[in-house]
C-alpha cells in the first residue's frame, strides 16, 4: 500500500513537473512568446478543424488584462468550426498528447502542435482556473469548466449549462493565463495572426487588444485551400523513433516485412530483400511489436543505403501563387509583388517538401514602414522565433541583395515571405520556430528567393530607367518656353513655331529612349539556377 | 552699340532655329575654358585660350539648364544693344531674376555667380568682350595728364581734358573702347603707380605735367577698363612703367598686366600689355638706396611662395632679370613697399623715377 501511495504521488507529481521541466522545450519560454504560443495553438487547431469541416475560418481572438502587475490575462478564442461533441471536450482541450493528428502522416499545421491540452494546463498551473469551453455542435451548444486530474492526466469536465445550440457552431476557449504579457511586438499575438492571415488568405480573423483596439484581418479568398491527402511515410522521412511509434502503434502486421511494406511507400517486396541482406543478423519475420531501440537504429541506417523511388510529392499543398498575391495585395498593397510558384523537391533523399516565396515592394510596404521584414513559415503557420539559426533567414541574410536592384535590404521597403512546405518540417529544435539548415532545403529557398528577386529587379531596374528618362524629359523640357523666347528674341523668328519643333525633337528623342530601355530589360536573360528538375515518384513497382 | 556684337549674337540665334528646323537639338560651340587649354603666347607675350573646342548642347540634362540660361543671357543683351542701355553685371542678374513659369518651381538665375560665369561663357563663344554687350563693370583706376578724350554717353558728346580733373584724376570707365575716344595724346609715357597714395602724391606734384606722361593708378588689381585703356596706349606707341609694391601682390598686379590672367586668358591680347616695364620696387633697390635697406619688412609665407611659384612660370623665368630677382627674395625673405620711397623726402619718387626711366633700369 505505502508503494503504491509513492507511486500514486509520484505520478501526480511528475505530470506537473513534466510540464514544469518541458515548459521551455514546449514553446513556453518568455512571457511574450508564451502568450503567442497559447494563441498559436489554440489557432492552429480552429484553422484545422474549420478547413477538415469544410467551413471558411471565421476567428475572434481577445486578450484581456486583467491585472497588469501580475501579468494576469484572459484570453477568448472563438471559432467558426463544427465544435466538439460533449463525449470528446475534455479529452481535446484537457488530455495531453490525445489529439487527432498523431499518427497521421500529413502536411498540417498541427503537425508541431503541443495541443490545447498544454494550454489548458499551463492555465491551471499558473492561476489555479479551470479553462471554459463554449462548444456548438451539431445543434448542442455545451457550456463547460475544463479542469485537470493530474492524477491521472486526465481532464475534469464540468458541464455547467447545455442547451439547442439554434444555427450557432463552433468553440469557444476561454482560459486565464499569469506569467505571459502581451506586448504588440515582431513576436507578439498582433504580429503572429498579422501573418497568419496572410498564408491564410481564405480565414478572417479579428483581434481584440488589452488596450480595446480592434484590428480585422479579412478574407482575401472566398475559398478552402484543397486538402492535403494523407500519404503513408517514405522510409528516408523516418528517423528511429517515429520508426518504434509505428512500430508499436501497429495492429495489423504479424511480421516486421509486412509492417514495413504495409506502412511505408516504396516499399517493395524486392527492398525487402535488399533490406534482408543489408542487415543479415535481423530477424525481419518477427514481431514489430518486439521491434528494439537498436534494431530500429540498425534499420534505419540501412534505408539510407537503399536507392528507393522518391515519394509521391501530389500530398503537397501549396498556399499557391494567386493566393499569395490576393493575400498580399491585401495586407501590403505594395508596388511590386513577385511570387514564386515552384516544384516540390526532396530533400534527405527522400522527403517532399515545397518552397513559397512571395516579395513585395513599395507602395504599402514603404506605408506601413517596413524595411527588410522576412516572414517566416511553415505549412503556412508563421514562425516567428529562433530567427537566429533559422535556414530561411540565414538564406536571406546571405543574399546579394545588390545583385537585384535592392541595394540595402535591412533598410529597403521590401517584405519576404518564405513558405516551407512538407508532411516533415525540419526544425532546429522541439520548440519548432526554426528551419534547420539542410543542403536540399537551403539550396531550394535560395532558388525561389533568387526567381523572386529577378522579378523584382526587373521592375526596379525598369522602373528606375523609364524614371530617369522621364526624369531627363522633365529636366530639359521646363526649359523649352524660355528657350525658344529666347531664340525668338536673338532671331526675330516666331516663338511659337521654334516651341513647337523643339517640343516635337524632345518627345522624340525621349519616346526613342523608352523604347530602348524596354528592350534592354525584355532581353534580359533568365540565369540558369542550375538546379536539377524534380526526381518525380514513378509508379508503384 | 556695337554691330559686331549684334551680329555674332542674332547668328548664334539663328544657328539653332536652323539646328531645330532640322530636327536636331539646338547646340553651340565654344573654346574649352580649362588650365590645360590655358597657354602663354610666347610671340604676343600673353596667356590665351588653346585650340581646344567643346559643343554645348541643350539636350543634355547636365547642360540643359547652362544652356537655357546662356540663350537668356545673350537675348537680353541683344536687347540692351538695341536699347542702347548700359547694365552691371549685377543689373544683367536682376533682370533675368525671375521664374521660369507658374508651373515650375524654378528661377531663370537663383545667384549672380551663375549669370557671371556664363557671361564669360558668351565672351568666349561668340569671341566678343562683355563690354561690347553693353555689360559695364565697376570703376577703379583714374588717370591725369595730357590727354583728351571724346566721351559720346547717353546722347551727349563731352570733350574730356585729362590735365584738369584737380585732386581726384579722371575715373577710369569700365569700357573705354564703345563710344569713348581718344582725341589728343601729347604724353611721352605711361606711369602705372599701384597705390592711389602715391599717386595722390605725384598728382600733386603735378609729375605728369613736369615729366610729360600719363598719371595712372589702378588702385591694386587693374580693371578690365583699366587694362583695355593701358592697351589702347600701348598701341599709340606709348611706353608703360609700372611701380609696384615688391612683394607678392605687387607683382601679380605687373604680371597680369602684362600678360593677362588665367582667368582672363580667353581674352588674349586684347587684356595684356606685354610691353610693359618693372620700374621698382626692386630688390636691388635696397643695395643702390641705403636708406631702403633699414625700411625693408620681414617677406611673408605667401610672399615667398608667390616668388617660388612665378621661378616656375614660363613666361616669367624666361626673363633672367626677373630670375635674379626672385632668387634675392628667396634669399634675403624681405620685400618693401613703394611707400617707402618716400622714407627720406617725399619728392624722392619723383627723382627716383626720373632716374630709373633715363638709366633703362627696369626689369622686363
Amino acid at each position: 500500500m505505502a508503494d503504491d501511495d509513492i507511486f500514486k504521488q509520484f505520478k501526480e507529481h511528475s505530470i506537473a513537473e513534466f510540464f514544469k521541466k518541458n515548459r521551455q522545450m514546449l514553446g513556453f519560454s518568455g512571457k511574450v512568446r508564451s502568450m503567442t504560443i497559447i494563441v498559436h495553438e489554440i489557432v492552429t487547431n480552429s484553422l484545422d478543424a474549420c478547413e477538415e469541416a469544410g467551413v471558411l475560418p471565421d476567428l475572434f481572438v481577445q486578450v484581456e488584462e486583467l491585472d497588469k502587475e501580475k501579468e494576469h490575462y484572459r484570453l477568448t478564442i472563438k471559432d467558426n468550426g463544427p465544435g466538439i461533441p460533449k463525449s470528446h471536450l475534455g479529452k481535446a482541450l484537457g488530455q495531453m498528447l490525445a489529439g487527432t493528428k498523431f499518427h497521421r502522416y500529413i502536411q498540417q499545421r498541427g503537425q508541431q502542435g503541443i495541443g490545447a491540452a498544454a494550454c489548458t494546463m499551463f492555465s491551471y498551473l499558473t492561476t489555479g482556473q479551470p479553462t471554459k469551453a463554449i462548444s456548438c455542435h451539431k445543434g448542442r451548444k455545451i457550456t463547460a469548466s475544463i479542469g485537470i486530474d493530474f492524477k491521472q492526466n486526465k481532464p475534469v469536465l464540468d458541464v455547467v449549462e447545455e442547451a439547442d445550440a439554434l444555427n450557432e457552431t463552433g468553440l469557444s476557449f476561454i482560459s486565464e493565463f499569469k506569467d505571459v504579457r502581451y506586448e504588440r511586438s515582431n513576436y507578439g499575438v498582433y504580429e503572429y495572426l498579422r501573418r497568419t492571415a496572410l498564408a491564410n488568405p481564405h480565414c478572417a480573423i479579428t483581434l481584440i487588444e488589452p488596450n480595446n483596439e480592434r484590428t480585422v484581418f479579412p478574407r482575401s479568398v472566398q475559398v478552402n485551400p484543397a486538402r492535403p491527402s494523407e500519404i503513408k511515410p517514405h522510409p528516408l522521412g523516418i528517423g528511429t523513433h517515429d520508426l518504434l511509434e509505428f512500430a508499436r502503434h501497429n495492429k495489423e502486421s504479424r511480421r516486421l516485412s509486412s509492417f514495413l511494406q504495409e506502412t511505408f511507400s516504396r516499399v517493395s517486396a524486392g527492398k525487402i530483400d535488399e533490406l534482408r541482406s543489408l542487415l543479415p543478423d535481423m530477424d525481419l519475420n518477427k514481431n514489430p511489436q518486439d521491434m528494439t531501440w537498436e534494431e530500429a537504429e540498425a534499420m534505419v541506417k540501412a534505408f539510407a543505403s537503399v536507392k528507393w523511388i522518391a515519394p509521391a510529392t501530389d500530398s503537397l499543398v501549396p498556399i499557391g501563387r494567386e493566393q499569395v498575391e490576393i493575400s498580399f495585395r491585401n495586407i501590403f498593397n505594395p508596388e511590386v509583388l513577385v511570387v514564386t510558384e515552384r516544384s516540390p523537391k526532396v530533400y534527405r533523399g527522400g522527403i517532399p517538401f515545397m518552397v513559397e516565396v512571395g516579395i513585395a515592394y513599395g507602395g504599402g510596404v514603404a506605408a506601413a514602414g517596413k524595411k527588410g521584414e522576412v516572414m517566416r513559415f511553415a505549412n503556412r503557420v508563421p514562425l516567428l522565433f529562433d530567427s537566429g539559426g533559422c535556414a530561411i533567414t540565414e538564406t536571406i541574410k546571405t543574399m546579394d541583395w545588390k545583385r537585384y536592384d535592392v541595394k540595402d535590404f535591412e533598410e529597403e521597403p521590401i517584405a519576404v515571405l518564405v513558405n516551407l512546405i512538407s508532411v516533415h518540417v525540419p526544425y532546429t529544435s522541439a520548440g519548432k520556430q526554426a528551419v534547420s539548415p539542410e543542403e536540399d532545403v537551403m539550396d531550394e529557398i535560395k532558388f525561389a528567393i533568387m526567381e523572386a528577386s529577378r522579378g523584382v529587379q526587373k521592375y526596379l531596374s525598369g522602373k528606375r530607367k523609364a524614371h530617369e528618362i522621364a526624369n531627363k524629359k522633365k529636366v530639359v523640357s521646363r526649359y523649352i518656353q524660355q528657350l525658344s523666347g529666347d531664340m525668338a528674341s536673338l532671331t526675330g523668328e516666331k516663338k511659337a513655331e521654334i516651341e513647337k519643333a523643339l517640343t516635337k525633337i524632345i518627345e522624340d528623342k525621349y519616346a526613342q529612349d523608352e523604347m530602348e530601355a524596354e528592350e534592354t530589360a525584355e532581353k534580359d536573360p533568365e540565369p540558369d539556377t542550375g538546379i536539377g528538375k524534380t526526381d518525380e515518384g514513378g509508379e508503384e513497382e | 552699340m556695337s554691330d559686331a556684337a549684334n551680329t555674332k549674337l542674332q547668328a548664334m540665334g539663328k544657328q539653332m532655329v536652323e539646328q531645330v528646323r532640322k530636327g536636331e537639338g539646338p547646340t553651340f560651340e565654344t573654346v574649352l575654358r580649362t588650365r590645360s587649354n590655358t597657354i602663354f603666347d610666347e610671340g604676343i607675350g600673353c596667356l590665351r585660350t588653346g585650340d581646344k573646342k567643346e559643343v554645348r548642347k541643350f539636350l543634355s540634362v547636365a547642360q540643359a539648364r547652362t544652356f537655357m540660361q546662356t540663350v537668356a543671357i545673350a537675348a537680353k543683351s541683344r536687347q540692351f544693344l538695341k536699347e542702347n542701355l548700359h547694365t552691371s553685371i549685377r543689373g544683367l542678374f536682376y533682370q533675368l531674376k525671375f521664374t521660369l513659369g507658374e508651373d515650375i518651381d524654378e528661377d531663370l538665375f537663383t545667384e549672380q555667380a551663375e549669370s557671371n560665369a556664363l557671361i564669360e561663357d558668351l565672351e568666349v563663344a561668340l569671341k566678343i568682350k562683355r563690354e561690347d554687350l553693353n555689360l559695364t563693370t565697376d570703376r577703379k583706376g583714374f588717370v591725369a595728364g595730357p590727354m583728351t578724350i571724346m566721351d559720346r554717353f547717353g546722347g551727349d558728346d563731352t570733350l574730356i581734358d585729362l590735365e584738369k580733373q584737380g585732386r581726384s584724376g579722371w575715373s577710369i570707365p569700365s569700357d573705354v573702347d564703345n563710344g569713348m575716344e581718344i582725341k589728343e595724346l601729347g604724353a611721352d609715357y605711361v606711369l602705372v603707380v599701384e597705390k592711389d597714395a602715391l599717386w595722390q602724391r605725384l598728382n600733386e606734384d603735378k609729375f605728369w605735367k613736369k615729366e610729360n606722361c600719363l598719371l595712372i593708378t589702378p588702385k591694386g588689381q587693374s580693371t578690365r577698363g583699366t587694362r583695355r585703356l593701358l592697351r589702347k596706349l600701348a598701341d599709340k606707341k606709348l611706353p608703360i612703367y609700372c611701380l609696384m609694391d615688391c612683394d607678392a601682390w605687387g607683382w601679380y598686379i605687373y604680371w597680369t598686366i602684362k600678360t593677362g590672367s588665367m582667368n582672363l586668358a580667353y581674352l588674349g591680347r586684347d587684356f595684356a600689355v606685354p610691353e610693359a616695364k618693372f620700374l621698382g620696387v626692386t630688390m636691388s633697390d635696397i643695395k643702390e638706396f641705403d636708406f631702403l635697406d633699414k625700411l625693408t619688412i620681414k617677406a611673408k609665407d605667401v610672399d615667398v611662395k608667390r616668388a617660388e611659384e612665378m621661378l616656375g612660370y614660363p613666361w616669367i623665368n624666361r626673363y633672367a632679370d626677373w630670375v635674379r630677382e626672385l632668387k634675392m627674395v628667396l634669399k634675403t625673405r624681405k620685400k618693401i613697399e613703394q611707400d617707402a620711397l618716400q622714407g627720406q623726402r617725399l619728392t624722392f619718387v619723383g627723382e627716383y623715377i626720373n632716374k630709373k626711366i633715363k638709366n633703362k633700369e627696369w626689369l622686363s
